[in-house]
């Protein structure tokens, strides 16, 4: 069977961290051959970034989440401050159809590889800039990290416990991934017009506003109100039980939430708490939502010497929102994923065997092409400089002399 | 506003509430031509979440009233032989049928997704759900609480000594509505180039959310290290991740390399840190994080959240303002952008709503039109299969439709 794409279309890939990169990941799922173009003086920031494990050691093989978001590509190096980098660029772009950059706003100018230069070279490329903050406004250029881009737009400020003003950044920096979403369906969305029209284009993504939209509600509801939504912690304005409690053992913890008269019942009666079932304060959802201080403390007290994985099946058998909070273990023996034979193992050179997280959309037609490593650094030079560029074997043995090339970091040099 | 990149796809949206109409919006606001389909009563997402308590909101809150830009809105009762009956004749002229249901609804709505791909074959069918299609949970019960949690969001987020904390509001339900959304287009760009005819598409939200988490599943079987919460950093290591008080509110901090520490040194006018044997590499400042962390909040408290912000920037140092999200509506650089848009919406009146995230240079785009009311475009759209005003009141009587005859 083919894949959702067309096995002809080219990606080049010159972006870094997780944003950018997994929309070059995801493009290679769907079939299209994505070429990563790093500079072996400023590769990409996550093979630069320590392990926790070997903090002594500068992993650039051993990164997990760079192993992770460029999957499925062929890596090449270039350096984009040489002149015959940038021409060799030049001459892949009048070879590919979709150019993915998440440099600062300017930077691919400075390169001279802005889309102005690049689009009389090829009309179909299509060309997807997400810088953090946008082409245009008096912020422009500044810098941002996916934890940065999700505190701007007004995440952050809303993750906080109900009862202190600490606000706290999400787990998984989440304007990466959101980035990298919003700017997968651009591209796919231009493919589509240029199917029709024949014609590429330039899309700009200020990964903040792809954020934004994410914050709707409440600033829909401060428009309409003049109020600023408090922030909610683990609970919710209109009902209780709604939040994560300690369960038995070493950080074992669960998350529960019963929002009908019947819901509450059913959790009393599932964990055998007749005596919160009959209690007064607890009869109807506005008591309990009124008393939510003293159900906390009592469904925190009946719950701390029970086992999770015995009181999450028989809450949800009973129709109660209820689940293990889940750290990465427990996640990658979540038993739904495993039958849905969710993670995916690749071998990888340099670290071995891993299960990666496979591609979320399923697509039974067009199956998702998965099981492919990240490469190394430079790991494709020759094949790709040959093959693509119809370059001798002395051309790239030059390249390489040169320094323009190669498949060793050199001494760092920032770019931007 | 409105672009018309995909304005040669059509699709039947039977979603509801939020992860579908997030999908189904993306491509509306890009120029699909989305038509809603909703039951009698008004899909529930029109009373979800927060609810004004003056004026008459009977038709919407404005979570919908987000959620359904650029829709098309027409009602139709499908457990109506005649509302079945017209639901196929909108499904032989689409693309796309898209949805949000517990896996089995559609068999049971008389539309099961195994003949209507038979029967049509260039349409494609986009399912996003809790657990997936299949799987022995797949009937199972979730809510953004217990969704984050078990997919691994929330672990990490919190103070050591409390209960991890939940993510704030619906985050991941717009992340299951962006894969909706590139689900659809995949099954779009197979068909161009001819790789498939349609397709069912399958997407769980609990899939959605391990694979924006990459930094627990992966990382763990790399290091073996497990990350637990780390208080007002994002964890402990080679790096300062962390949100500071400020003299005025909170900012956020991403301080990593030794060029970006630099900077943080000379903006705190501490420069004599960078050779600081505590912190003069990314190891050290990861076993020294803690005494890292004072000396910056420190100084971070005695200075204002703008300041920061812009003589922080000056010097490549990542950081930005945590702002509340009326200050998201105020601040300048959205301003500048013309990021939101004013919509007149019928029922809530004037409204400054996010506008579109991308920036497609092919065309210019329109203004937004407001979500539908129910049954709005009952006339313009079955009047395309050809009923008349009789045929309408005909079906307004028979209560297949509801809402503007």
């Amino acid at each position: 069977m083919s894949a959702s794409l067309d096995k002809n279309t080219r990606v080049l890939d010159l972006s870094m961290g997780w944003a950018g990169p997994l929309a070059g990941q995801m493009l290679a799922e769907m079939g299209a051959e994505v070429i990563k173009i790093e500079d072996t003086h400023y590769f990409d920031w996550w093979r630069g970034s320590l392990s926790m494990a070997a903090p002594e050691m500068q992993p650039i093989e051993r990164s997990a989440p760079h192993n992770t978001a460029n999957r499925g590509k062929l890596g090449v190096t270039l350096d984009l401050l040489h002149p015959r980098g940038v021409e060799l660029v030049k001459r892949m772009v009048a070879r590919a159809d979709v150019l993915v950059e998440n440099y600062s706003a300017g930077v691919m100018k400075r390169f001279g590889l802005d889309y102005p230069v690049l689009a009389p070279l090829n009309p179909r490329l299509i060309m997807l800039s997400m810088p953090s903050f946008g082409y245009g406004g008096p912020e422009s250029g500044f810098r941002g990290y996916g934890n940065t881009v999700e505190a701007v737009a007004g995440v952050t400020g809303l993750t906080r416990y109900h009862d202190n003003d600490q606000p706290y950044t999400l787990s998984n920096a989440l304007g990466d991934p959101v980035s990298g979403l919003t700017g997968t369906f651009a591209v796919l969305a231009a493919l589509h017009e240029r199917d029709r029209t024949g014609k590429g284009q330039w899309i700009e993504l200020a990964q903040v506003e792809g954020v934004i939209p994410m914050l709707a509600e409440p600033m829909l509801e401060y428009q309409l109100t003049g109020e600023i939504q408090k922030p909610r912690g683990n609970r919710r304005p209109d009902y209780a039980p709604h939040g994560i409690y300690r369960c038995a053992g070493d950080e074992a913890w669960i998350a529960i939430a019963a929002e009908t008269d019947s819901q509450w019942r059913a959790l009393t009666d599932a964990l055998g708490l007749a005596h919160l079932r009959d209690d007064e304060r607890f009869a109807d959802r506005a008591r309990r939502k009124r008393n939510e201080d003293a159900l906390d403390a009592e469904l925190a007290r009946a719950i701390v010497a029970r086992a999770v994985e015995e009181i999450v099946p028989a809450l949800s058998a009973a129709g109660v929102y209820a689940a293990p909070v889940n750290s990465a273990p427990a996640v990658l023996g979540d038993p739904q994923l495993a039958q849905r034979e969710y993670f995916v193992p690749i071998e990888r050179a340099v670290v071995g065997t891993h299960l990666y997280p496979g591609a979320v959309v399923r697509t039974p037609a067009t199956p998702a092409v998965q099981g492919v490593a990240a490469p190394l650094l430079g790991e494709h030079n020759a094949v790709v400089f040959r093959d693509l560029l119809g370059m001798s074997d002395k051309e790239i043995a030059e390249l390489e002399a040169a320094g323009v090339i190669g498949s060793a970091p050199r001494e760092y040099r920032k770019v931007s | 506003m409105r672009y018309n990149v995909l304005s040669d796809i059509k699709v039947v949206d039977l979603t509801h509430f939020m992860a579908g109409p997030y999908a189904t919006k993306l491509l509306s606001d890009y120029g699909a031509q989305v038509i809603k389909v909703e039951p009698p009563a008004g899909e529930g997402g029109r009373h979800a979440g927060f609810r004004t308590h003056s004026g008459n909101h009977a038709d919407r809150g404005p979570l919908f009233a987000f959620l359904n830009t650029n829709k098309l809105g027409i009602t139709l009762d499908l457990k109506h032989e005649r509302g079945r009956a017209l639901m196929m004749e909108l499904l032989r002229d689409a693309d796309l049928l898209v949805e949000n249901f517990a896996p089995g609804t559609l068999v049971r709505l008389g539309l099961d997704p195994d003949e209507i791909l038979a029967r049509f074959p260039r349409l494609s069918i986009v399912s996003i759900s809790n657990f997936g299609q299949g799987g022995g949970e797949k009937d199972g019960l979730l809510n953004d609480l217990t969704l984050y949690a078990r997919g691994g969001w929330t672990f990490p987020v919190g103070e050591p000594a409390r209960e991890p904390l939940t993510p704030p509001g619906s985050l991941i339900q717009y992340v299951g509505g962006l894969y909706g959304a590139i689900g659809a287009m995949q099954a779009i760009l197979a068909r161009n180039h001819r790789a498939a005819g349609g397709q069912h598409v399958d997407i769980s939200l609990l899939e959605a959310a391990v694979a924006t988490m990459i930094y627990e599943t992966v990382s763990f079987q790399y290091s073996g290290v497990l990350r637990s919460r780390a208080g007002r950093r994002f964890a402990i290591g080679p790096f300062l991740i962390a949100t500071m008080k400020c003299r005025d509110g909170y900012a956020g901090l991403q301080n990593v390399t030794d060029k970006q520490f630099e900077g943080l040194c000379d903006l705190m006018e501490r420069r004599e840190l960078i050779s600081d044997p505590r912190f003069s590499t990314a190891l050290k400042r990861m076993t020294n994080n803690d005494a890292l962390l004072e000396i910056v909040a420190d100084f971070f408290l005695k200075h204002d959240r703008a300041w920061l912000y812009h003589e922080g920037q000056r010097r490549a140092v990542v950081l930005a303002p945590i702002p509340s999200v009326a200050e998201v509506l105020e601040w300048e650089q959205t301003r500048a952008r013309n990021f939101f848009e004013t919509i007149e919406d019928p029922v809530l009146g004037s409204l400054r709503i996010p506008g579109a995230s991308l920036r497609f240079g092919s065309n210019r785009p329109e203004p937004t039109r407001p979500a539908p009311r129910l049954g709005e475009h009952n006339r313009e759209v079955l009047g395309r299969l050809g009923i008349g005003a009789t045929g309408l009141e005909t079906l307004a009587k028979d209560r297949v439709i509801v809402g503007a005859p």
